[in-house]
């Protein structure tokens, strides 16, 4: 189960050991085990219902499973806050782009990297405390081009914007461990390409994980794929590989090859 | 064996009243679930059936029969007007629907009282039922039993309709998927009506039947309300059976409980709601549709047009920046607007003491003190999402804490602020992780039954809240250590309207500090606020405990100002004038509740003094004008006339 084996590493960035999460009847993650070392670029993909938005709430926090643990660079966070496990290094995007929609969009972001700037103290209630966020704040708009629009309200912005607002969100905590819930959908081409680009100039020492529908996308920036199929996994390894699963190619049904040839390997 | 012999009575009793709630509650619960109206007039539909059945039952079969008929037809008109007047706010929110729906309940209450007498009317049932038939050894009315029957088979009656029939089908549908329902070829408006109309009915029967067991009276719609909510929020919104099992479990209270155990009776209804609505979370609720398109009503396309209007009205070319151009820019700046309505409103507040006599200056008081009231709801229900019922509760604490001190000798002005405003705190402490838990109409429910706890608590505690007649003859408060105590009016305001401006102000700067913005972001975004790592929970307390303290101070306030205090000062209708007036003044904004607040009062008590005893018919009526008038609340006004380019630039982005 472990897709990149690296014995430099003995406490992967992201543990989970056979992980279970069920409502009533439905078992929505079976008994999921992965190990992600540092830097790891790693896809989550399947069909609708797979499990796997639910497989990224419970790394998350936002929900907990009913067995097994996860582990954050070794340290059990099965039973830890979603608050916690941001303190801790984990950042998300949504699936539907989540904005304080009152708030400037240079706000949102202060807002998003307040918790995990060193400056925070005394932030809350000194004006000139809070401008020092803005700083590093507007150096993660820029990341996501979106410094132009930095004083406008967030509720003016339109979707492909709001993802890369929350996207700007995700990176502004400076997380060791990023899940993305499909960055890409509703994106334009070329949103899609500032997407590509923004997630290839991550630090190298940021583990992804990515849950995307867009094979383009997972073939261009995942190193390593988990297929889940029902809440299991059915298959994981490198991403050429896991596409070429058989199974993998009839739920997709896209002549699935060129692309994976194609794709930029230089991260393998 | 004696013990069950004895408490026999109150059971049977208990069944009858849990039924009778059991068919107002279905109707409630109708409105709210399937057409997604929080209807707080819903007790005011059962009084319109009971006083019709009231006034038409002449002691004969025909007669009942008659009241049934007109009684239920009354009620179902008045169900489906309401539905006329809740269209337009269907993308609104539950906010404004609970102001229309408070303010209809204000104004119908105060028309029943006005055809029926403010007396509690005596009810007459049909002869073959006006005797007693023995029950296990005991004489029973034969009405109530003859009630059971009824109930049970109106009940059986609406869940055969609901289920098994097509319209009970496309009734449940709308209330999943209204949209749905549509493209099948129904139309989701006459489905609404109907529903209401049929909620009004139910409500209505249930009025006419019960009218034996819950009288026509003054007090009967509020009653009605509250025990209605309770059942609806034990019973859920999902389940007839368990709504039936709620409305037994509360009948049950109310009779073999206050029998058994008369004191924790009181508080057994709300603690059980409070419980409940903390620890399940299945208490779902439709929710509204938040987008803000371009809604239809006449009166916002009117001011859309009147925006446009200011759009185009021609410019000036940009002046260059010298010295006065700069001075323009800091006027025309963001900072220069906000603070002008301040300063009118401070001007204005200390102004006011010049103009005004002395009775109406004591009213101005008092409106400071329903202000701060209002203010620390405007705080949780504008900036932290927490909309609330239930700030009466730290309100009364402020207030109880301020008189008791002053009757212990400690008639310092600031110390009395300060250890209300300190005790109101801790009461928000300990109730705050109760509150915080919830969101959305569950905290309404939640912060309803904290209040309706104090209330509780107050009446029993006789020895420091001198029970139902309240407190009078403590010291008066003097404004600082030494000095006299303070009596004259005018002294009174110039001391509530200081120390209001000064809590105003730390309001104010906390709000627009970045900690404005934590909660604002914990409102608008909370998964966004946890997945970065913000103490979510956290925040939402100290807020909480803000607003109690908040609340505390304006209670504190109250009492020195009235130099009295009686439970009704901070009863369930202060807490929804408080709500209301928020909602009046546009919801996020402090200034706007104070003016909602100071409407309330010149509308309850100052407009009504000319006209004595309508205070609740003007209230109401101004409640309906606000909620269609004022979309945005009086703090919308000042966007639309104040900002121009930010309302019409929002306007172009959706023609």
């Amino acid at each position: 189960m472990t897709p990149t084996p690296n014995t430099a590493q003995p406490a992967p960035v992201l543990g989970l050991d056979r992980v279970t999460r069920r409502y009533g009847s439905l078992t929505a993650v079976d008994e999921v085990s992965l190990r992600l070392p540092a830097g790891a670029r790693h896809a989550v993909i399947g069909p609708n219902g797979a499990g796997k938005t639910t497989l990224l709430n419970l790394v998350a926090g936002t929900d907990r499973p009913d067995h097994g643990t996860i582990a954050l660079n070794g340290t059990d966070v099965t039973r830890a806050s979603t608050a916690k496990r941001s303190r801790l290094g984990i950042a998300r995007s949504f699936q539907q782009p989540s904005v304080i929609a009152e708030l400037t969009v240079l706000d949102n972001i202060v807002l998003a990297g307040w918790v995990h700037h060193p400056k925070r103290r005394g932030a809350w209630r000194s004006r000139s405390r809070y401008r020092l966020h803005t700083e590093s704040a507007l150096h993660h708009l820029e990341t996501v081009g979106l410094a132009d629009l930095a004083h406008r309200p967030a509720s003016t912005l339109s979707h492909g914007q709001r993802r890369m607002l929350d996207l700007a969100a995700a990176l502004a905590g400076d997380p060791r461990l990023l899940l993305l819930d499909e960055p890409a959908a509703g994106l334009t081409d070329g949103d899609i390409g500032r997407l590509l680009a923004i997630l290839g100039a991550l630090p190298p020492s940021v583990a992804v994980v990515l849950v995307e529908h867009h094979v383009e996308v997972v073939a261009q920036v995942a190193t390593s794929v988990t297929v889940l199929a029902a809440g299991r996994v059915l298959v994981t390894g490198p991403t050429g590989e896991a596409l070429a699963h058989p199974e993998v190619r009839d739920a997709y049904r896209n002549p699935l090859q060129p692309l994976v040839t194609d794709s930029p390997d230089a991260r393998g | 064996m004696e013990l069950l012999d004895a408490h026999l009575v109150p059971a049977v009793d208990g069944v009858a009243y849990g039924l009778l709630l059991f068919v107002v509650a279905a109707g409630l619960s109708l409105a709210f679930g399937t057409a997604g109206v929080l209807n707080l007039s819903h007790g005011m539909l059962y009084a319109i059936g009971a006083y019709t059945g009231t006034e038409l039952s002449d002691g004969t079969w025909g007669g009942l029969a008659l009241g049934l008929a007109a009684g239920t037809a009354a009620a179902a008109l008045a169900g489906a007007g309401l539905s006329a007047a809740t269209v337009p706010l269907a993308r609104r929110g539950h906010l404004a629907q609970a102001l229309l729906t408070f303010g209809t309940a204000l104004v119908g209450g105060d028309l029943l009282i006005q055809f029926f007498g403010a007396d509690e009317l005596p009810v007459r049932v049909p002869g073959a039922l006006d005797s007693s038939v023995h029950l296990l050894g005991h004489r029973y009315p034969a009405y109530r039993l003859c009630f059971i029957a009824m109930a049970v088979a109106l009940a059986a009656f609406g869940t055969w309709v609901l289920t098994r029939t097509r319209v009970g089908a496309a009734v449940r549908a709308s209330a999943d998927d209204p949209q749905m329902l549509a493209a099948t070829g129904h139309n989701p408006r006459a489905v609404h009506t109907g529903v209401l109309a049929a909620a009004g009915a139910l409500a209505g029967a249930a009025g006419v039947l019960g009218a034996p067991i819950i009288g026509p009276g003054p007090g009967t719609s509020e009653n009605v309300l509250m025990l209605s909510l309770v059942v609806v929020v034990l019973g859920g919104l999902r389940s007839l059976w368990a709504t039936l099992a709620a409305s037994v479990a509360v009948g049950e209270v109310q009779t073999l409980g206050v029998s058994v155990l008369p004191d924790l009776a009181p508080y057994l209804l709300f603690a059980a709601m409070a419980a409940v609505l903390v620890f399940r979370s299945r208490f779902t609720e439709p929710e509204a549709h938040e987008e803000r398109g371009p809604s239809s009503d006449p009166v916002s396309r009117l001011r859309r047009l009147l925006a446009a209007r200011w759009e185009n009205r021609p410019r000036a070319a940009a002046p260059a920046p010298t010295a006065p151009a700069r001075l323009g820019a800091w006027l025309h700046s963001a900072g220069w607007r906000q603070a002008v309505p301040l300063l009118v409103l401070l001007a204005v507040l200390f102004a006011l003491p010049g103009v005004l006599d002395p009775y109406s200056i004591s009213l101005a008081g008092s409106a400071l003190a329903l202000g701060l009231l209002a203010v620390s709801v405007t705080v949780l229900t504008g900036y932290a999402g927490l909309p609330t019922l239930g700030q009466t509760a730290p309100f009364a604490v402020g207030a109880y804490a301020t008189a008791n001190l002053a009757d212990a000798g400690w008639t310092a002005g600031p110390v009395q602020i300060v250890l209300s405003a300190l005790a109101a705190a801790v009461f928000s402490a300990v109730t705050g992780p109760a509150v915080i838990r919830a969101r959305g109409t569950t905290v309404l429910m939640i912060t309803l039954a904290v209040g309706e706890l104090t209330s509780a608590v107050i009446n029993q505690v006789k020895s420091v809240t001198g029970g139902a007649d309240g407190l009078v003859g403590f010291p008066a408060t003097r404004a600082l250590w030494s000095g006299e105590g303070m009596t004259e009016e005018r002294e009174l305001y110039v001391y509530a309207a200081v120390v209001a401006v000064v809590a105003v102000a730390l309001t104010l700067l906390v709000l627009r500090s970045p900690a404005g913005k934590l909660l604002t972001g914990t409102r608008g975004a909370e998964a966004r606020m946890r997945a970065s790592g913000h103490p979510v929970g956290r925040y939402l307390l100290v807020a909480h405990i803000c607003a109690g303290a908040l609340a505390g101070v304006g209670g504190s306030l109250m009492v020195t100002v009235q130099q009295y205090l009686s439970p009704a000062d901070v009863g369930f209708e202060i807490a929804a004038f408080a709500l209301l007036a928020v909602v009046i003044g546009g919801t996020t904004s402090v200034i706007g509740a104070l003016l909602g607040a100071g409407l309330i009062v010149f509308t309850r008590d100052w407009v009504a003094g000319s006209w004595p005893g309508h205070g609740p018919l003007l209230l109401g009526a101004l409640f309906i004008a606000a909620v269609y008038l004022l979309p945005r609340g009086l703090a919308g006004l000042r966007t639309a006339v104040g900002r121009p380019a930010t309302a019409v630039s929002t306007g172009k982005a959706a023609p």
